[in-house]
């Protein structure tokens, strides 16, 4: 449940570069909570592929433009 | 703060106290006479129905506090529903594990009744402060 991720998004500038969205209407958008998109772009929670791919959509980039995958190890 | 995690916050206020309560009520008899002379059952039914409508109530509340959020549940919400739900019926196994063991010992009706009611009221209690733990800290699950 706690276990470290190596995903991580750059939802927080696209929210900027898209005009400055707030987190409440990107949270809208994707149809999920404010706290949701609060803990993704935290780094606290990683969305299920489905939502990371609607949240791609919204700002409309490829869903690695959104999420990218470290391969560091730790 | 997402509604589901307010009613976990009003499980643990109201089910804390529940508990407290009916300690204090019984567990000075059970040190001072035999389990058999125990009055349990009548503390036992107000904890029950009272932890029962307490948390009716508190969710009434919360809900009403902010309406257009109650309605409110998506993915992140579920799967730290079925985390938090899934450790919290670890404790109503083992009170039901340990009621059967007393009933095949021939133990006291009282100690029978009272594995399962601390199964799960803790297993309740459990179960809430998983879930809040998840929504304040890291919750993966890739």
């Amino acid at each position: 449940m706690v276990k470290p991720t190596l995903v991580t998004n750059s939802i927080r500038s696209l929210r900027f570069a898209n005009g400055e969205m707030t987190q409440a209407e990107l949270a809208d958008r994707v149809g999920v909570t404010r706290q949701t998109i609060i803990a993704i772009e935290q780094g606290k929670y990683s969305p299920t592929l489905e939502m990371a791919f609607r949240i791609a959509r919204v700002f409309r980039v490829p869903l690695d433009e959104a999420f990218q995958y470290s391969d560091e190890q730790g | 703060m997402a509604f589901l995690e307010k009613s976990n916050w009003v499980v643990l206020v109201v089910g804390v106290p529940t508990l407290l309560v009916y300690a204090v009520l019984v567990v000075p008899q059970v040190l001072g006479k035999p389990s058999a002379e125990v009055s349990w059952v009548q503390p036992m039914i107000f904890a029950i129905v009272g932890f029962v409508v307490a948390n009716v109530l508190g969710n009434v509340v919360a809900a009403a506090s902010n309406p257009s959020d109650a309605d409110k549940n998506d993915e992140r919400d579920s799967e730290i529903d079925h985390v938090g739900e899934r450790v919290g019926n670890w404790l109503i196994i083992a009170g039901s594990t340990a009621a059967l063991v007393l009933a095949m010992t021939g133990a006291d009706h009282f100690w029978i009744a009272n594995a399962i009611f601390l199964g799960g009221i803790a297993g309740a209690l459990l179960s809430s402060i998983t879930k809040i733990a998840a929504y304040h800290g890291s919750f993966q699950r890739w």
